[in-house]
């Protein structure tokens, strides 16, 4: 009588799982598609001034064709009323280019469509590096630099200032660890300040580094030597990087692990004699797990947003400086594109991390929330 | 570890402490002292042996934002030009200091107060701009001077009137434009006496200090530009006019912000009533004639602030003419012109403030020909002047703030001047403008004659060009006039002017005999005669809605260009000979010859390098407008990167396959099926070499293109049918140094004399390279009491003879005697005037 019965009981709750589960899947999706419709559509009315932008355009259109009539010597010599209504067709094709002649509001919906189809279309200015207006290829031509370099700097970050963060827990008081408390408002100034004085002091007076930009110009036609010389050119944009992030990290890392460090199970672990080793993996490490892969994640899809101040510092063709120019030039597909993208990316990024907190700490449940508190 | 964190740490450290202490520019011992400027006082290039074409073997461009980062790469030996133009004072300061560089100054930009022109606003409010006398005592209430000593730190010069300073109409009218510099000079009290005076008769009254109309304080909105010296200027001016009585509401903003208010606002509404405006010039502009109409009257553009202008029916009709060349002489012209000038002031709805200086830092050893309207990266003649003076050949490693930016294309491609600036390099041209007069040079053709209908005011100054004049101009009948889109023929005059018709000038080019044995593309095909009809027939079909390339853009182009064209011809292809019949013409015979080089709006091609994307954009699969793509969903059309490239391989495979002539039908008549081939097998090879599809005929050809690095390598075309010394006397802009020496005090009445010296680089000025050296003598009051020419005692020695009539028409007191020296080799004029004392 008890087999079945707990054979039922198993088949039960593996149902009720699965419902808890899906239910819980399809509430976060539909509650996250609807958070990413909202702050996309936000994104197309700010990135457009609510229709404003118009405006400006009609703006600088007129007064860039007003420049071009009077710079343009088979333009400015031509007689009076044949210049008139050459500047006038001018004017009226490229408010038509910009799609001044449809309301914005129109607009703004397509805008929104779109983006959530992720049909990034094509830009109004700006270019990519290779001269294609797909926003697509804008973005993704610069985002492998963008990788490159953050993505190295961020990820020899993470992993040092964990390391040593963790290191230094155990070694509280000691000289390091006073050190690095003392060095960490040298956090308080961004990369691109050090980047300055890292290229003053190595580019022009040592001129061992270079100043800047991803490769020696012209860059090296040896795959190889190619390699070698991004190494080269990467060297101070991740030093700058490190150093205005290092110390901060680490500090923040060893707090983080030093109350930790100070649970009851800790204590209790230390007392059974265990090595310390084992205490820092199985009793400190495990149960900051969460929050250490919630910061590795948000990190990772940081990234796409680059560093416009210190990509400009460094004459790195990052992501960064593309989205800023696209700012300036209200080229609002692809503010909007790099918007969604991120957008999707984070509610995805949430999404996962929910699954994966459930994963690696026993204590959490997926939508688990309404039993407990049933 | 540790070891790590300590070198480190004193690393950063020691860079702080370097870094705070700022590289000093002249702790780079590396090269001879630089001179001061684009000056006379320049020694000219060493002798060596001239190379074909250009005299150093490689240039490589890259991209820098910064004119900070920029400087401090040529200060440490990384870079050897920067050829964006620079106007921050503090950057003018390190390069002038620094001996190891150098600069080359334009004088593009200008600024000035625009202001709205309506009296009562809408709403009632009283608008003192709207006052064309309180706008006329603008001018005295502005201190120019300091302008450009304290805010541009002397990189500006004064500017009272809508004409460059360094441009031709400045110097040929250079009399009535002192003149007038001197009547409306800075006079803060007699400008405030009259804005008073012209106040209360509006109805205002002075109320603690304030104006005040209907019992509110006279407010001026002023629309301040936030993006470069405009923002000071703007507050100086504000300032001033707070000191005048009124409140000024100071409204900074950006171009983005300010324009929908200042450019598309009615003015009626009272958005605003002043704006700091700026304005820029990339070429030197030999005829400033249409700039009256252009900045004072409606027919300037049909923005609602032009609309408004309401000028005396004189001004009008005086700068009217001036834009249509409503005269029969030049003489005639300069009347009108000097007329213009008076009335512009008279009329002021703009209150010109000064000529803003830009420069392009160098190495000391670089030489380079700067335009001066242009800069570096506008002048034609850098490819051809770029060098070192210290050592033959090598790599100038050139910077510009963006390079590629937009793709390139021969017909609607980028029109960044960091990118024109490379591709000009690759591209040859018929006739070079002059970088110091804006005259053209003859560069690859060897004559040319200009028949004018009589009575048009054109006038010649070079010897290349014949000028002469006819009664009536017959355009014949088997001229070109049009092009059928559809059956991609000529039309010619016959077919669309059967009555016949006329022009009113024609002009004729001879290239020389050895043309087309000379002259290579840069993948090895011959110059011909089809590339020439290629360039006819592009300057139609994309207009024609017939044509599988038309843009609606260019339909508007084509349509003006038809509203004066009449019709071209090609007499003879041995010599080539072609004729062209127009009505459009311009004062310079030089700059009225049309030469049919297949040189496009945006780089040269060979025909066989348009054919690959002329199919691709009949095939909708690229477009040469930025446009058209956009419109059609497909690429821009790129020779030298990103998806355009695969499309453009593939259809030259295709037309290689085919040997594929374009508009066969008229084309073919110029063009065989072996040529063809020989042609698109070369293409092939040349993509194949370089991966792009960039062929030109230039000095220079383009070696490879790195767009996310942001580079481009040119490398010297040895093909070149010139050697480098070609243009080398254009290495430097010949600006007259003036001394000007005579007595300190004269007696009323008697015959005084003045002795003027004008040099170049310390030699006499040859006296067939001045145009005239002119003298203006003004009273203490700055009142013109005469004027006249110098007379010539020796080469570079010249006296002014004031005689007893012109002393005894003097006060007692202090007097100004200004010598004014024009060039015909260079457009800056050069001042020098002398103060003497006039007693009984």
């Amino acid at each position: 009588m008890t087999e079945p019965s707990k054979e039922q009981d198993g088949k039960k709750t593996t149902l009720t799982t699965f419902n808890r589960v899906a239910r819980y899947t399809l509430v976060r999706l539909i509650t996250l598609f609807i958070t990413v419709v909202i702050g996309v559509y936000l994104t197309v009315l700010i990135a457009n001034m609510g229709g404003y932008v118009d405006e400006i355009r009609r703006g600088e259109i007129r007064e860039t064709i007003q420049m071009r009539m009077l710079t343009d010597p088979t333009l400015r010599n031509l007689p009076a009323d044949v210049r008139m209504k050459q500047m006038e067709e001018m004017i009226r094709l490229q408010e038509k280019y910009y799609g001044l002649d449809q309301p914005f509001v129109v607009r703004s919906v397509r805008f929104l469509k779109n983006a959530l189809t992720l049909n990034l279309g094509r830009s109004l200015q700006l270019t990519s590096d290779s001269g294609s207006r797909q926003v697509r290829l804008i973005l993704l031509e610069r985002l492998p630099a963008t990788l490159l370099l953050f993505g190295t700097a961020d990820l020899v970050l993470f992993f040092l200032s964990l390391y040593l963060g963790l290191s230094l827990s155990r070694r509280y008081g000691s000289f390091w660890d006073k050190l690095t408390v003392a060095l960490s408002p040298l956090s308080s100034a961004p990369g691109w300040f050090y980047g300055i004085f890292l290229i003053v002091l190595f580019a022009a007076v040592l001129k061992v580094l270079p100043f800047g930009g991803m490769v020696s110009i012209p860059p090296p036609d040896n795959p190889f030597l190619y390699a070698l010389d991004l190494l080269y050119h990467m060297i101070l944009p991740v030093m700058a990087i490190t150093i205005s992030s290092i110390f901060l990290s680490v500090y923040g890392n060893r707090t983080f692990f030093l109350i930790y460090s100070s649970e009851d199970y800790v204590e209790m672990a230390k007392a059974k004699g265990l090595k310390s080793r084992d205490v820092e993996r199985r009793y400190i490490l495990r149960p900051t797990l969460p929050t250490i892969i919630t910061s590795f994640a948000l990190l990772l899809i940081g990234l796409w947003t680059g560093a416009p101040i210190f990509e400009t510092v460094f004459n790195w063709p990052g992501l960064g400086r593309t989205i800023y120019r696209a700012v300036g030039l209200f080229d609002t597909p692809v503010i909007v594109a790099s918007t969604v993208i991120f957008a999707y990316l984070l509610a995805v990024t949430v999404f996962l991390l929910d699954f994966i907190y459930a994963l690696v700490d026993p204590r959490v449940k997926v939508g688990g929330g309404q039993e407990r508190a049933g | 570890m540790r070891k790590f964190f300590v070198v480190l740490g004193l690393l950063v450290a020691v860079s702080m402490m370097l870094a705070a202490c700022g590289p000093k520019a002249t702790e780079v011992p590396e090269a001879p002292a630089a001179t001061e400027a684009p000056a006379a006082t320049e020694a000219p290039a060493p002798a060596k042996p001239a190379p074909q074409g250009a005299w150093v073997d490689s240039v490589v461009f890259t991209s820098i934002d910064s004119p900070d980062s920029a400087i401090t790469q040529l200060q440490a030996g990384q870079l050897d030009l920067f050829a964006e133009t620079v106007s921050n004072p503090e950057n003018f300061k390190v390069v002038k200091d620094d001996a190891n560089l150098r600069y080359y100054t334009s004088l593009g930009a200008y600024t000035e107060i625009t202001f709205n022109p309506v009296l009562n606003f809408a709403d009632g409010r009283l608008n003192p701009f709207g006052d064309p006398q309180i706008r006329e005592a603008m001018n005295m209430l502005v201190d120019r001077n300091y302008i450009v000593q304290e805010i541009y730190g002397g990189l500006a010069v004064t500017k009272l009137l809508p004409m460059n300073s360094s441009f031709p109409d400045y110097a040929k009218y250079i009399d009535t434009a002192r003149a007038l510099e001197n009547i409306y000079a800075y006079n803060p009290d007699k400008a405030k006496a009259i804005i008073a005076e012209r106040m209360e008769a509006l109805g205002a009254t002075m109320v603690d200090g304030k104006w005040q109309y209907n019992g509110e304080p006279v407010t001026l909105i002023f629309i301040i530009r936030i993006e470069d010296e405009r923002k000071v200027i703007g507050d100086y001016v504000a300032g001033v006019l707070e000191d005048a009585g009124f409140v000024v509401d100071r409204q900074y903003k950006s171009r983005a912000d300010a324009s929908p208010i200042w450019n598309r606002s009615d003015p009626k509404e009272g958005q605003w009533n002043f704006y700091t405006g700026g304005w820029i010039t990339t070429a030197i502009s030999r005829d400033d004639g249409s700039n009256f109409a252009y900045f004072y009257t409606n027919l300037g553009s049909g923005s609602p602030l032009w609309q408004a202008y309401t000028p005396s029916e004189e001004f009008f009709t005086v700068s009217e003419r001036l834009w249509n060349n409503d005269f029969k002489t030049i003489e005639e012209r300069g009347e009108l012109f000097q007329k213009a000038m008076e009335l512009a002031l008279k009329d002021s709805v703009r209150l010109w403030l000064v000529d803003q200086v830009s420069f392009s830092p160098a190495r000391a050893n670089v030489q380079v020909a700067s335009d001066l309207a242009g800069g570096v990266s506008g002048s034609r003649l850098w490819p051809y002047t770029i060098q070192f003076t210290d050592k033959e050949g090598g790599e100038m490693r050139v910077a510009v703030n963006g390079i590629p930016v937009d793709p390139w294309n021969p017909l609607q491609g980028s029109n960044w001047i960091s990118d024109s600036m490379a591709y000009r390099a690759t591209a040859d041209v018929a006739v070079m403008p002059d970088p110091y007069t804006g005259l053209a040079w003859p560069q690859r053709i060897e004559k040319a004659e200009v028949v004018a209908q009589e009575g048009l005011p054109i006038s010649k100054t070079l010897d290349w060009v014949d000028l002469k004049f006819e009664p009536e101009i017959q355009v014949p009948a088997d001229a070109w006039a049009d092009w059928d889109a559809a059956n991609q023929k000529f039309i010619t005059v016959g077919e669309k002017f059967p009555e016949g018709t006329t022009a009113l000038v024609k002009t004729t080019v001879i290239y020389p005999k050895d043309l087309f044995e000379t002259v290579k593309w840069h993948d090895g095909s011959p110059l011909t005669v089809g590339d020439f009809v290629m360039g006819m027939i592009l300057t139609f079909d994309p207009g024609k809605s017939e044509s599988p390339i038309y843009d609606e853009a260019s339909a508007e182009n084509l349509d003006s260009f038809l509203s004066h064209f009449k019709g071209v011809r090609i007499v003879s292809t041995d010599p080539l000979t072609i004729e062209t019949y127009d009505d459009y013409y311009l004062l310079d015979a030089e700059l009225t010859v049309s030469s049919w080089f297949p040189a496009y709006a945006y780089g040269s091609a060979p025909w066989h390098g348009l054919a690959p994307a002329i199919q691709a954009e009949g095939d909708g699969k690229l477009a040469f407008s930025a446009d058209k793509a956009s419109a059609n969903s497909v690429e821009w059309t790129s020779y030298i990167g990103g998806p355009s490239l695969d499309i453009l391989k593939e259809y030259l495979d295709k037309a290689a396959g085919e040997s594929y002539i374009p508009y066969a039908a008229t084309l073919g008549e110029y063009v065989t099926a072996d040529e063809a081939a020989a042609r698109y097998a070369n293409l092939q090879k040349w993509y194949g070499d370089h991966g792009h599809f960039w062929v030109g005929s230039g000095p220079f050809y383009l070696d490879k293109v790195y767009t996310t690095e942001k580079s481009v390598v040119l490398k010297r075309f040895a093909d070149y049918p010139d050697k480098a010394d070609k243009w080398l006397r254009f290495g430097e802009p010949k600006i007259a140094e003036v001394e000007l020496d005579g007595p300190s005090q004269v007696k009323i009445g008697e015959e005084a004399k003045f002795d003027v010296m004008v040099t170049f680089g310390g030699e006499p000025y040859p006296s067939a390279e001045l145009d005239s050296v002119k003298y203006l003598l003004f009273d203490a009051n700055n009142n013109l009491i005469s004027k006249g020419d110098a007379v010539m005692v020796a080469e570079g020695q010249y006296q002014v003879v004031l005689s007893a009539d012109v002393t005894k028409a003097l006060a007692a007191g202090s007097n100004k005697l200004e010598v004014v020296v024009a060039s015909n080799v260079v457009s800056i004029p050069s001042f020098q005037n002398i103060q003497f004392v006039t007693a009984p």
